[in-house]
């Protein structure tokens, strides 16, 4: 059963998944392993001990269903922390060097020039995404922790970690324009499976920072002002 | 330059605001990053840190929330704000809007309105081939020359060679060192060798 709207905790985790194939991404980030027989999304959720809102908020954000504004203040701040901070060891793990991989592979010859050019690009291009998320794993997620436990002194807020996704992704997209646009050789699956793949990964990072930008930082903001009036 | 355009679009009926979320992501040319709100107070609440380039908002919400207030909360004033009209009105409800969408409005005509306001002009350089002292430029570049050295190399003021260099990004749409050295190497601006001497080479 596809559906329009937002989904319910009530709905079967397994319709979810079978019906939004991009789901699966989410399953692993939030700890959640395949199996789900008959249960629905929010004894799922319990199962593996995540807040079924964040879940639901996150799924919905990523199938962009319903509208961009979300109510932040009924998340779980620990449950998203564990999503964002899963998701950036799937990408600096798993998913950037199963691309270099790939693209090695593809490119052959390793002591091309062109090869080397393209290495170098596809290098530097992980070295910001990494430097972006050491950045979030370092600062940012300490910051929310001790937010959370109420002993953020207030020499950090999330405003100055403002948007900076722009530039990671407009690198990205460079990156695959000028393979489409210049390199040369004669079509081949393999070639054009890499690009897939990147296209791919270039969705995916995007949705991950939307989910920073339009869930995560709003979130923040709103524990930002509550502590501020309790004091 | 290729950061997207950010577009808030606040419209309370969800079918409006959908369908103009379509529309403008089936321009090719516009890189958008939408955000749609549905009330005033989303609105108010998410135009601080949105920062958008331009809002499109329904002139019915400004009841509550007058447009000055949006700009002054913005704390933007190069934000293009746009009516989006979903009922006749009166033409002093839109005088103090930059530009006016029409729920009639084709697809056509809202890319058309959206280039005229942000004033598109490096769109037509693409066409364009690059110019013998361009290439000449992305040489020096890709060996690593700062803007200083390849003004003296090539004879020209500094300022002139961030002239070409802009140009090329535009032209080329590639914006990184490392991009223009791919690009150098397919179309053989430079000789093998070079590239060895210049730091590509680890």
């Amino acid at each position: 059963m596809s559906r329009v709207g937002k989904y319910r905790a009530s709905d079967k985790m397994a319709d979810l998944v079978v019906n939004n194939y991009r789901i699966l991404l989410v399953m692993s980030r939030f700890g959640i392993a395949l199996g789900f027989a008959e249960d629905t999304i929010d004894e799922v959720c319990r199962k593996h001990c995540v807040d079924t809102n964040t879940f639901i908020a996150v799924v919905d954000m990523l199938l962009d269903n319903g509208i961009a504004e979300p109510d932040s203040s009924s998340l779980s701040p620990e449950s998203l922390l564990m999503y964002l901070h899963n998701s950036h060891d799937y990408f600096l793990g798993f998913r950037l060097p199963g691309i270099r991989r790939d693209l090695v592979e593809v490119l052959g010859k390793p002591h091309d020039n062109l090869t080397k050019a393209i290495m170098k690009y596809f290098d530097e291009y992980v070295e910001e995404v990494r430097k972006h998320m050491a950045y979030e794993e370092e600062t940012v997620f300490p910051y929310v922790r001790s937010l959370i436990a109420g002993t953020a002194d207030g020499s950090y807020n999330i405003g100055i970690f403002h948007k900076h996704h722009d530039q990671v992704e407009a690198k990205l997209k460079e990156f695959k324009q000028i393979l489409i646009k210049y390199y040369p050789g004669d079509s081949s699956n393999e070639m054009n499976s890499v690009l897939f793949d990147i296209f791919n990964c270039e969705y995916d990072l995007a949705s991950h920072n939307d989910i920073e930008d339009r869930l995560f930082t709003p979130l923040i903001l709103d524990m930002e002002h509550k502590m501020t009036q309790n004091k | 330059m290729s950061r997207p355009v950010r577009i808030t679009i606040a419209e309370s009926s969800e079918i409006i605001r959908r369908g103009l979320v379509a529309i403008l992501k089936a321009i090719g040319t516009l890189q958008a990053e939408v955000n749609e709100v549905s009330d005033a107070d989303q609105l108010k609440n998410s135009i601080s840190w949105q920062r958008p380039d331009i809002l499109v908002v329904n002139p019915s919400m400004l009841s509550v929330l007058p447009l000055q207030q949006i700009k002054k909360e913005a704390a933007d004033t190069d934000m293009k704000c746009i009516a989006l009209q979903s009922s006749l009105a009166d033409s002093s409800v839109t005088r103090s809007f930059d530009e006016v969408f029409s729920i009639y409005d084709t697809g056509e005509q809202i890319s058309d309105k959206l280039s005229r306001l942000m004033g598109k002009t490096d769109v037509d350089k693409r066409h364009e081939s690059l110019s013998q002292r361009e290439k000449e430029v992305i040489v020096c570049v890709v060996k690593g020359m700062t803007n200083k050295q390849i003004a003296d190399k090539l004879c020209l003021s500094a300022h002139t060679v961030v002239t070409h260099r802009r140009n090329i990004s535009a032209k080329l749409d590639i914006h990184s060192t490392a991009g223009l050295t791919i690009y150098a190497i397919v179309n053989k601006l430079v000789e093998l060798d070079e590239i060895d001497r210049a730091e590509i080479s680890e």
